[in-house]
């Protein structure tokens, strides 16, 4: 790879040759026309616009044109990216070369976009006429076949039949059946036109007549802006509008198609380019129609959505940390083996680099000089029918206060670590007298846990004038407390107080214990955590909070068992005590890190905060985000939040998953591993995939009429999961159930052939090999099921008037009759994102139109981070299955 | 052809060459003339000093309509190595199916007839399918390791014996048997020859393994659960020379503790590390069994001395 051809004047005159460069040129200019057909379509600039609105976007497109291909030269220029392909070389030439004149046109002469639009039409079907005939005349190099086939003539004569219908009414009228006669004529001889004459011919003259005429019709105003047409068998219309983008589209799509023949000198090869700029547009198409729905949404929604965000400085900086990681890495990665410029690689590998670290500075200074920073913009929302300026603005404010935030992603930089070194804890095996002893003391201790509460129960709700769930949540608390700190700081008095020879040794022997004192101390912690609400209680002493407390002792003691292996293992010699010092210096680091998340656990769960050197670690205040975390204020007087909404439809989505995965993989591992394969599997399958394509308000209807009588008599959250889980089921047992067969049966008979069971082989095989089409499954019904709104007006009950998200978690409750444990959140309607945006909109409860949008902006992001979630999943199962 | 007047003369004393041609000519006439040789009974009988570990009667196969296996019995000695040989498609690979069950998994396959193992019958429908095929172990023709680590494939089998305990529950529970783990992976890796090439990197996914180191990881695999009777099939067919003599070395030590049945297409691989052979030929019938010796030496069956001196497969 030299840089001889990588040079800008060689882009110029590559080949000398006007015909191909004159072809490129038409090519690049359908793909031009292409996208104007779709921005008119849109409506983004409508076809009726003249004059400064002209230029402008003309003016836009030009530098869009301009800079995409003058930073693909330039990275082609500096071997980042080299483009080598002739063809494409032309067309980013002749597309730079077609938007100037085209920027001109529209800015000297007087004309509307419509008008602009059929002169590119007639210029595409004047270049293919001459580059057709000239092939004819053999004045150029090509390699024609007989005829350009019976395929493309159907397909041409189907466009003539239609053309012809419309010419032949709008002349004569639809009344008479005139009509048919002009269609008729039209069809057959734009076919014939297409299949008798040599291929150049035929493959070029139709499509000019075709692409001709439409351009004439625009360009003579037969079909112009104002043009309406209604007929009466249909109630709606017609507009110029909507019809010139639609001319536009296929038009350019036929003359990119004939253009690109011409270019690679028919054929075959002639074929193959062709076909290839064809579907190449049509997948643009679909790209950029998919693409338009987001950004439309978007466009509507996010304005409002981030109304009054407010980010702490330190907060922001912590969220940009992920970023700058993973600029980091991208920028030291390796480039590979290619010979890639290596000035340029920096240049383009330190960009995202420069972008992440000029916004943490920027950050960075707002800490500094203690001014915000705000990003202001005007919207408006419509208040008691009235336009009203809001004031939406970004900000970014300094703080003292570190939020949760801060703790977490700390934590999470050292769980990393965790997992890193989880996989060589295993590797000790050391044996330890004392982990015996606690072993053998765990049963004692989970037994009297036990007694006692059947003490409590036999003797009464209340013994201590505490609730039940309230006292055994507090002796769990407490206990677990006390068991956490005692399992951590055992194994460090034990390394203190041994008489073993050398500090390496002792800790060495204390490594199992120390193991089990970090992951029971973390649990114990994890469960007095989440109890902690459930008792309603915050165990103190004095001013102290305990747990914080605990929890700090802990990962100082984590710390200095650290600290200690550390200097051990400087005074020692041998390997085995070297590699199992390691391990355990790492296991302390994962204390930390376990005991830091914890802590800012307790700090979210809790809602409280404290403060250490007087540094206050508090969950409110570093940043405020009003869509997402306030209650949503009716009859839009204030703009509020949805945050009972945002929490209603992921506590739906979690729910319904859990309901479903395990049903549908057990079900797919039913049928696929254990029935016999034949008329049963045949119906079950059947029966599924017709459940798959119910109509999603039957499951509405089923659960408003079977589930709610029997599950509480009212729209609750249950029955919501409930009935999206139904709707989730078939798709996760369909996939999966492909996904298992589609496991290789080597597996299974190998498996067998080691004297494995069935089951053991579908749990530790045929399952993980299975896992990424289950998760597919899995990403596509949740994306269906989160966005479901006709059920879940049925059985969910709309709120909008809730005031907070419901409290799953702290919803739980132990009571001494069975079931033992209820949840009066799952019980209670709930608001979802689906329903709301329904309620907001369509039924046109309360609200300004706004808030509808911004909240199918947020909807559209939390489906998006589901199905993020679910593809991070599946590359992970992939990369084990493959190559790790 | 003027060579063969000078031979002609001195008939006592053939040339090499001399003795071709004529093996050549005879063996035209023989199979066409007999090709439905008829097998004599005698020819598959077999004497043995000690047990036998496998005795196996009238074993009948039918892949639906398709006969593959016709009324085969024979009886496999204790500690030794059988070695199968045969044309392609002559039922070699169900045969080894049959004597571990594993034509069970096959929905098509009907079997008729009785395998003993040490005098138990394993086609008793009470039969512990688990503990046969832990104490019978097989080597499958193409490589199938588990796409998991090197470690796992191996530990896979004794980990779900609950011969092997990980993981943290085991490890509260102070029986990590990590140790053991990775003494039983370095041994079996050891047996089977691979341990130089992969020791640096256990941890990798198996399937990023050659072929013919898959193949000797599936046998790695097969060692660690420790089973009595091997079953080979093809094991070598992927190897190269070194690796092959090295698995060859590995079933001649083998064959002092364990009873090995391999699949070979390899005759010098036959008469080299087995102590007999059978014969099977084209139709699932067993032709002929004997000490290995004598099968290649001087076989009963014009068929079976055909087919080793590679005139007729
Ligand atoms: N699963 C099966 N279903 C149907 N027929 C089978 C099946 N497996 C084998 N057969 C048939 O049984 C016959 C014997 O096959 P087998 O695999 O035992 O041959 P083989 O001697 O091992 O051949 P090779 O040396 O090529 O491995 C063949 O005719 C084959 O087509
Ligand atoms: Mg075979």
């Amino acid at each position: 790879m030299s840089n001889a051809y990588a040079t800008t004047d060689q882009l110029v005159s590559a080949e000398s040759n006007i015909y191909d460069r004159g072809l490129d040129t038409a090519i690049a200019l359908s793909v031009v026309g292409f996208m104007l057909g779709f921005v008119t379509l849109v409506n983004l600039v409508p076809p009726g616009a003249s004059g400064s609105t002209l230029t402008t976007a003309f003016g836009t497109l030009l530098a869009v044109v301009v800079g995409a291909v003058g930073i693909t030269s330039l990275a082609s220029y500096a071997n980042v990216v080299p483009v080598t392909s002739q063809r494409v070389r032309g067309v980013g030439l002749g597309l730079v070369v077609s938007t100037l004149a085209l920027t001109a046109f529209a800015t000297a002469l007087p004309v509307t976009m419509a008008t602009l639009l059929g002169i590119m039409l007639l210029a595409e079907a004047l270049a293919i006429t001459a580059a057709g005939v000239s092939s004819r005349l053999e004045l150029v190099d090509a390699e024609p076949n007989m005829s350009a086939g019976l395929l493309s003539g159907g397909a041409l004569g189907v466009i003539g039949l239609v053309m012809g219908a419309a010419v032949g009414g709008a002349l004569t009228g639809f009344g008479s059946r005139l009509w048919l006669g002009g269609a008729a004529v039209a069809g057959v001889g734009l076919f014939l036109l297409t299949i008798l004459p040599r291929e150049d011919l035929g493959s070029t003259l139709p499509t000019a007549i075709v692409v001709g005429a439409l351009g004439l019709t625009i360009v003579t105003g037969t079909i112009g802006v104002g043009w309406q047409w209604n007929p009466q068998t249909l109630s709606g219309g017609f507009t110029g509008g909507a019809v010139i983008p639609v001319f536009l589209l296929s038009g350019m799509l036929l003359s990119a198609w004939s253009a690109a023949k011409c270019r690679a000198g028919f054929g075959a090869r002639g074929r193959e380019y062709g076909a290839f700029l064809v579907i190449n547009l049509n997948a643009f198409l679909m790209v950029a129609v998919m693409a338009t729905i987001v950004v439309f949404v978007t466009v509507k929604g996010a304005g409002y959505a981030v109304h009054g965000l407010t980010v702490g400085a330190l907060t922001a900086l912590v969220l940009l940390t992920p970023a700058l990681l993973v600029a980091v890495k991208f920028a030291r990665t390796p480039a590979g083996t290619n010979d890639w410029n290596s000035g340029a690689r920096q240049l383009f590998r330190v960009l995202p680099l420069a972008a992440v670290g000029a916004l943490a500075a920027m950050f960075a200074s707002v800490l500094v000089t203690g001014s915000p920073l705000r990003y202001v913009y005007d919207y408006t929302v419509q208040v008691n029918r009235q336009g009203k300026t809001l004031d939406t603005a970004v900000a970014v404010t300094p703080d003292t206060t570190i939020g949760t935030l801060l703790l977490t992603a700390l934590a999470m930089v050292l769980a990393v670590a965790f997992f890193r070194s989880f996989g060589s804890l295993r590797k000790v095996g050391v044996q330890s007298e004392r982990a015996r002893l606690i072993r053998r003391a765990v049963p004692t201790v989970v037994l009297v846990f036990v007694m006692l509460s059947t003490l409590f129960l036999v003797l009464g709700p209340a013994p201590f004038g505490l609730p039940l769930g309230g006292t055994l949540g507090f002796a769990a608390v407490v206990g677990g407390a006390v068991a956490a700190s005692g399992l951590v700081v055992y194994p460090l008095a034990g390394v203190l107080t041994s008489d073993e020879p050398t500090l390496a040794d002792s800790a060495q022997r204390e490594a199992p214990l120390f193991t089990l004192g970090v992951f029971g101390g973390l649990g114990l912690l994890l469960a007095t955590l989440l109890l902690q609400p459930v008792a309603g209680i915050n165990p103190q002493v004095g001013p102290v909070n305990l747990v914080p407390v605990i929890a700090l002792g802990a990962a100082v003691a984590s710390l200095a068992l650290v600290a200690l292996t550390t200097v051990a293992k400087r005074s020692s010699e041998e390997t085995i005590t070297r590699r199992v010092l390691a391990e355990e210096r790492r296991l302390g680091l994962v204390g930390a890190a376990g005991f830091t998340a914890l802590l800012g656990l307790h700090v979210a769960v809790t809602s409280t905060s404290f403060t250490v050197l007087g540094v206050s670690v508090a969950n409110k205040g570093s940043i405020s985000w009003p869509m997402v975390m306030e209650a949503y204020i009716p009859l839009g007087a204030e703009p509020g939040g949805i945050m009972p909404a945002i929490i209603g439809t992921v506590w739906l989505v979690i729910g319904a998953t859990l309901f479903a995965v395990p049903l549908g993989v057990g079900a797919a591992v039913f049928l696929t591993e254990y029935a016999e394969q034949g008329r049963f599997t045949a119906v079950v399958e059947t029966a599924t995939n017709a459940l798959w394509s119910t109509p999603s308000i039957v499951f509405g209807l089923f659960g408003a009429a079977f589930l709610i009588p029997r599950l509480g008599g009212d729209e609750s959250l249950l029955t919501g999961m409930l009935v999206l889980g139904f709707m989730l089921l078939p798709l996760v047992l369909i996939t999966s159930r492909e996904s298992i067969k589609a496991v290789p049966d080597e597996y299974r008979d190998a498996s067998a052939a080691l004297g494995v069971t069935q089951w053991e082989t579908i749990k530790s095989v045929v399952l993980p090999a299975a896992m990424p089409g289950v998760i597919t499954g899995v990403i596509l019904g949740v994306g269906r099921i989160a966005g479901e709104t006709a059920p879940l007006i049925l059985v969910l009950g709309s709120t909008l008037n809730a005031k907070a998200g419901v409290n799953v978690i702290d919803g739980f409750q132990f009571v001494s009759e069975p079931p033992f444990i209820v949840n009066d959140a799952l019980m209670t309607a709930s608001a979802s994102l689906p329903t709301q945006v329904w309620a907001v909109i369509a039924a046109g409860v309360s609200g300004s139109p706004q808030m509808g949008w911004a909240t199918a902006f947020i909807l559209l992001m939390v489906v998006l981070t589901f199905y993020a979630v679910g593809i991070m999943a599946r590359t992970y199962f992939r990369r084990k299955l493959n190559y790790e | 052809m003027s060579n063969s007047i000078n031979t002609e003369a001195s008939t006592d004393t053939q040339t090499n060459s001399g003795q071709t041609i004529e093996t050549d000519s005879l063996s035209t006439e023989t199979t066409a003339g007999e090709s439905d040789e008829r097998i004599r009974e005698a020819w598959r009988q077999y004497d043995f000093d000690g047990n036998a570990k496998l005795s196996v009667e009238d074993l009948n196969v039918w892949y639906g309509d398709d006969h593959a296996l016709k009324d085969v019995s024979m009886e496999i000695p204790k500690k030794s190595v059988t070695a199968l040989i045969g044309p392609s498609g002559c039922g070699k690979s169900t045969y080894l199916r049959c004597l571990n069950r594993m034509n069970d998994r096959i929905k098509a396959a009907r079997i008729d007839g009785s395998v003993e193992l040490e005098g138990t019958e394993i086609y008793d429908p009470n039969a512990n399918l688990v503990e046969l095929r832990k104490r019978i172990g097989m080597v499958f023709q193409s490589p199938n390791p588990f796409p998991k680590s090197i470690r796992e494939n191996i530990s896979y089998g004794p980990r779900k014996h609950g011969d092997i305990n990980k993981g943290l529950l085991a490890r509260l529970f102070g029986r990590d048997d990590t140790a053991k783990e990775g003494e039983l992976v370095e041994h079996s890796l050891k047996q089977a020859a691979l341990w130089d090439e992969v020791s640096d990197r256990l941890d990798d996914n198996a399937l990023g393994l050659s072929g013919g180191q898959q193949q000797r990881l599936c046998i790695a695999r097969c060692l660690a659960v420790d089973p009595e009777v091997i079953l080979m099939d093809e094991p070598a067919s992927a190897l190269d020379p070194i690796a092959t003599s090295k698995i060859e070395d590995l079933v001649e030590e083998l064959s002092k503790e364990y009873t090995v049945v391999i699949v070979t297409h390899n005759m010098q691989q036959a008469a080299r590390i087995s102590d007999q052979t059978a014969v099977f030929l084209t139709g699932g019938e067993l032709v002929e069994y004997d000490d290995t010796d004598k099968i290649f030496e001087s076989p009963e069956s014009q068929r079976v001395e055909d087919y080793i001196t590679g005139k007729f497969g």
